[in-house]
């Protein structure tokens, strides 16, 4: 009793480190309330929702998943060929030019380089319309090439530049050794700055393929029929159809969000430590 | 035996060749798809063109057409509350990642991490039909709250009001903390060598000073970053009023990237569509340019 007694004098109670973890907390509830909210919908029918709105009781509507999964799961296949194609496009020539700009010494090569990265400082709201037209003038309306296209077009120049950073950052020896040895200087990309890049190709991956995914505006734009349309444009467009279906439509946006969050939870580490690592070299 | 040698020794033209066959696929995307629209754009300004027949030189017809727009003028003064609630609502951002990185516990640290990031994941459409739900009149959960209460007088009709509409969709980013700003602060405090934060711990420095006078000013590059995103978001967004009020009701909640919109795929008006966009983005670009302009001054006095 006495010892005990004696401990708590000594280590009175954090108060300031109860006050951070308790603001945080709270903000991470806030944060993630409609998440909450969405789930505890999606299992409710129209009557529940209506009568008895902040109770999680059963019975449990899971067939409103079966009926959503129904609308939109043609969808997802739309999005994932969307976000596919633009990662790969994107990635592959974003880590060759990253390569050359670390790595090779050739002439026009700062020009060139301002041309890619001047772009990037600009706003991009004056693109919409005339990227529009010229997709229509190229014929590719109504095909994924729109968002695939536009997207390597837009989005790596940031990434170029953190590639180009890290490829200069590698020791020169290791790849003049190579050279002595022969290899080409594709061969050298090929097996040299590839594999040690590759933690930088997942990161970039990850966020084009989010980007794609959580894209709205340019899909709604450029992608006419309704069978085609990526997952995003289709739930706006299920929302507005079926007005006050709410149990439904939630489980529609519950399994919108699943994919990535279950890609989330797998590379974690490496998503969070990426975001945070871009930033520091300010 | 002398080929490797040579071949380290290249020419410039073969150098410039090598280097091109590498840089060329994302340069000609970039040029194509990002540089060309812009120039594109700027020209079409310029011109009367409905998407169909041949589009008509109208030389600053446009802007004049903008200047005595009262759609567009309304969509300004409504840009401007947007923009001025943006950038009053990166303060909480800030306090949270301050916070957050004075938890010393690393484990738990990450685990707010996780959590922070996670609204970061969902599609951010999914995040707005939420919102969207919520302020429902007839279904959502303001309204519901508000008669669980007991004052069922007091429900409104959240979006659907000209006098709220605004307010309700600033409010959408409760508890405003952005994921992207707050991992961007937390990478500048991160980088900071840990001696510095011993020094002012010995020298007394309480928990406000420190503030004010270590974290502030050592994440002001990272505040600038995120000052330009807010801005250039803020000025130019539209995706939430696309989404959610398509503007409405009547004009109260339009902004100039909508009405872009609008006049190019609902009035086909592809040309005046043109010329919102370059005044927007040049609106955006002097704004910028300016508060960076400020930033420094401020630092060096």
């Amino acid at each position: 009793m006495a010892t005990q007694v004696q401990a708590r004098r000594q280590r009175p109670f954090p108060w300031a480190e109860a006050l951070k973890h308790a603001t945080i907390v709270l903000v991470c509830l806030a944060l993630l309330f409609p998440l909450f909210l969405m789930v505890m919908m999606s299992v409710k029918d129209k009557e529940q929702i209506v009568y008895e709105f902040f109770a999680i009781r059963p019975p449990f509507h899971l067939e409103n998943y079966t009926i959503a999964f129904g609308y939109i799961a043609p969808l997802i296949s739309n999005s994932v060929v969307l976000a596919v194609g633009s990662t790969l496009l994107t990635v592959s020539v974003t880590a060759l030019a990253g390569y050359a700009f670390g790595r090779l010494e050739f002439p026009l090569k700062n020009l060139l380089f301002g041309i890619l990265f001047a772009k990037m400082m600009l706003p991009g709201i004056m693109n919409l319309i005339p990227s529009f037209t010229l997709a229509w003038k190229l014929g590719i309306l109504d095909t994924p090439l729109p968002v695939i296209l536009f997207c390597a077009g837009t989005s790596q120049p940031f990434w170029v530049f953190v590639m180009r950073t890290f490829v200069a950052q590698q020791p020169r020896e290791l790849f003049e050794s190579m050279r002595i040895d022969g290899a080409s200087e594709f061969q050298n990309f090929r097996y040299l700055a590839v594999p040690l890049l590759r933690p930088m190709i997942a990161l970039m991956s990850i966020n084009v393929f989010v980007f794609v995914w959580n894209d709205y505006i340019w899909p709604l734009v450029t992608i006419q029929s309704f069978e085609k349309r990526p997952l995003t444009v289709g739930l706006a467009y299920l929302t507005q159809a079926n007005p006050g279906d709410y149990g439904m439509l939630t489980a529609g946006y519950v399994i919108a969000a699943l994919p990535l969050l279950v890609l989330f939870f797998i590379s974690m580490r490496q998503f969070i430590e990426g975001l945070t690592a871009g930033s520091i070299k300010l | 035996m002398a080929a490797p040698r040579a071949a380290a020794r290249r020419r410039p033209l073969d150098q410039l060749l090598l280097g091109l066959a590498f840089v060329a696929p994302a340069l000609l995307l970039n040029l194509v798809f990002d540089w060309y629209p812009m120039f594109d754009g700027i020209y079409r300004s310029f011109y009367r063109w409905d998407g169909y027949s041949t589009a008509v030189w109208v030389g600053l017809g446009n802007f004049e057409r903008l200047l005595n727009d009262t759609v567009f003028r309304t969509a300004l003064w409504n840009m401007a509350f947007f923009l001025a609630a943006a950038i009053v609502l990166m303060f909480p951002t800030i306090v949270a990642s301050v916070v957050l990185f004075r938890i010393r516990h690393q484990r738990t640290q990450f685990v707010y991490r996780v959590l922070f990031c996670i609204p970061m994941v969902v599609p951010w459409l999914v995040i707005m039909l939420m919102w969207q739900f919520m302020y429902n009149p007839q279904y959502g959960l303001f309204n519901r709250l508000i008669e669980a209460l007991g004052m069922p007088d007091l429900t409104q009709t959240w979006l659907g009001d000209p006098d709220l509409v605004k307010w309700c969709l600033v409010f959408m980013g409760f508890p405003f903390v952005t994921t992207n700003a707050a991992l961007i602060y937390l990478g500048g405090l991160k980088s900071v060598s840990e001696s510095v934060w011993e020094a002012a711990a010995l020298d007394g420095a309480g928990p406000v000073q420190t503030f004010l006078y270590l974290e502030l000013p050592l994440i002001a590059g990272q505040f600038k970053l995120n000052l330009i995103g807010t801005i250039t978001a803020a000025m130019t967004g539209y995706g939430t009023q696309l989404i959610l009020t398509k503007g409405g009701p009547g004009f109260a909640s339009m902004v100039p990237g909508l009405y872009m919109y609008f006049s190019a795929f609902k009035s086909q008006k592809y040309g005046y569509a043109a010329s919102i966009g370059l005044t927007l983005f040049l609106m955006s670009l002097v704004i910028t340019l300016l508060s960076m302009r400020f930033f420094k001054d401020t630092e060096e006095a």
